[in-house]
């Protein structure tokens, strides 16, 4: 890929947004599609709907096996959105007696925002707060759960600083309440090993496309016995908890890209990509990694760089195809809802850049992003000599800061 | 956000950023704004001689657009009459660079530090510099 600054072909390091699918997910989608592939509705009963049902099978033996799980607990859904949607508020749903949730503030926004509707309509809910390091503290998801708590809900890897949450830690505590627990993975899936038998996971989000997979499709695991309820009503596929006909390209795919995104494989290559951007990085003054560096998935690396301006700073990199540490507006810059509970400034939060790497991510890459940042940081913070204090305090008070660089 | 071509050519080499160094002869004075609400500082500094800006530089902790308005401003005032600091229209500004019109606040900053140049350049002619 072109490295210069404009160029249309930035280097790609935004694969915590999305991956491009791989070649091999390709081949296994496009035998599902035509008329000479497993294209019948797999719901159908004749020897062409028995075809595509045996695919879909597999796909789930296949997604199962990389999360430790029964296969016959997942259920497809549309994307990591919609079963986490489906997880608060199908178990809440379902849920006569307990009427609490207990979430996280430092959750993906389908989960908070679920959250919120379902206070709306009047469930209690609790956010806890992460520590400066950007992780949960399991005694403090213990102090929130109550006599009436029907759920808690926390991510396995955050999206936008990679900080692993403590779920083993996690669940083993709600299992002692005998409240189930749901774990949002899209971030984690292929990135690190995720065992939902050995975590003790009661229901788990996924999504096809951060692994290489196809964008629509998800799904969401739930262990046997767990109550809940449809969101969606229409017919008795998939247990009648996500009716619709099955898409049996979309789960081929995701089948497939599950089967590829082994952690033991790309990991170590992540981690050294990972390690490489960081280290090049501390050759700046004044940058700051958000987060515990040493408790991150290999893929992700969310840095800050105080005394620029976030959108300046991006617009420099446009090299780059990076995220912002947070959500832009046009003329009402947002800061990140993660950084901002880990105690970072809005400056600072709004000058941070998630920097997220694939099995295809090269050390050449990595390099050219380093010296494109080596430049563009030095001559905004020239340009800005002499602005106030708060154009490059790192933390806001609100929390103790967040780990250093080196 | 989009970006025009004269948005991105003045953010890459901003014409007019920096300091006046060692003025000569005239008044000098600078002027800040800033808007923490929306991430924006503005400094602008102005040497005046005769009833004429000789010099305007700037720096800027700001978006592409408001360090690109703050270039086209630092150029346009260059000759201008030293009233011109009170009666800049930073719009005229946005519409040559063709920025939104949702990044107007960050921009009316511009005009903030322009009139702040303005009171100080007024107080500063009553002191002639020395040597």
């Amino acid at each position: 890929m072109s490295a210069r600054p404009g160029s249309a072909t930035p280097i790609y390091l935004d694969y915590a947004a999305t991956s491009p699918v791989r070649e091999e997910v390709v081949a296994e989608m496009l035998g599902c599609l035509g008329k000479d592939g497993a294209f019948a509705n797999p719901s159908s009963t004749h020897a062409l709907g028995r075809a595509a049902a045996r695919i879909v099978a597999q796909a789930k033996v296949r997604i199962a096996a990389r999360i430790g799980a029964d296969p016959d607990g997942l259920v497809f859904t549309s994307g990591a959105t919609e079963a986490n949607n489906l997880a608060l508020v199908g178990v809440l749903g379902a849920s006569r007696a307990r009427r609490h949730l207990v979430t996280t503030l430092i959750e993906h926004k389908s989960v908070l925002d679920c959250a919120r509707a379902l206070e709306a309509k009047g469930t209690e809910v609790t956010y806890v707060r992460c520590g400066p390091d950007g992780i949960v503290d399991p005694d403090a998801l213990e102090r929130a759960i109550r006599p009436d708590t029907a759920l808690v809900s926390v991510m396995h890897v955050n999206n936008e600083t990679g900080m692993i949450q403590p779920i083993a830690e996690i669940a083993s505590r709600c299992r002692a309440r005998e409240i189930p627990l749901h774990v949002d993975a899209a971030q984690a899936v292929g990135k690190i090993p995720v065992d939902l038998r050995a975590l003790g996971v009661d229901l788990c989000s996924l999504t096809a496309h951060k692994v290489g997979g196809p964008k629509g499709v998800g799904a969401l695991w739930i262990r046997p016995g767990i109550s809940i309820e449809p969101m969606l009503h229409g017919g008795e596929q998939q247990r009648g908890l996500r009716p619709g006909t099955l898409p049996t390209h979309q789960i081929a795919g995701m089948g497939k890209a599950f089967e590829l995104a082994d952690p033991e494989v790309e990991g170590p290559h992540l981690a050294d990509l990972r390690r490489r951007l960081r280290d090049a990085l501390a050759e700046i003054d004044d940058v700051h990694v958000n987060g515990d560096f040493d408790r991150g998935a290999p893929h992700i690396l969310n840095v800050a760089f105080p005394g620029v301006d976030g959108e300046a700073l991006r617009f420099a990199l446009r090299g780059l195809a990076v995220s912002a540490g947070s959500a832009c507006m046009a003329d009402s810059p947002e800061a990140s809802h993660v950084l901002s509970t880990m105690g970072l400034s809005d400056a600072a939060a709004l000058a941070s850049i998630r920097f997220s790497f694939g099995p295809t991510t090269t050390a050449d890459e990595i390099d050219t992003a380093a010296r494109l940042i080596a430049e563009a940081v030095p001559r905004l913070r020239r340009l800005a000599l002499g602005a106030p204090a708060w154009c490059r305090e790192l933390r806001s008070g609100r929390a103790t800061g967040p780990g250093g660089l080196r | 956000m989009e970006y025009s071509f004269d948005v991105e050519r003045r953010f890459d080499s901003p014409a007019g950023a920096g300091n006046i160094e060692a003025p000569r002869e005239g008044a000098v004075a600078h002027g800040e704004a800033e808007d923490r609400s929306l991430n924006v500082w503005i400094r602008f500094e102005v040497q005046a001689d005769g009833g004429t800006i000789r010099e305007a530089r700037f720096r800027a902790f700001g978006c592409p657009h408001t360090i690109a308005a703050a270039s086209w401003a630092a150029e346009a005032l260059r000759g201008a009459p030293v009233d011109a600091l009170r009666s800049f229209d930073v719009d005229a500004a946005r519409r040559a660079l063709n920025v939104p019109k949702e990044k107007l606040g960050k921009l009316l900053r511009i005009e903030d530090a322009l009139r702040a140049c303005a009171e100080r350049l007024t107080e500063a002619a009553l002191e002639p510099l020395e040597g």
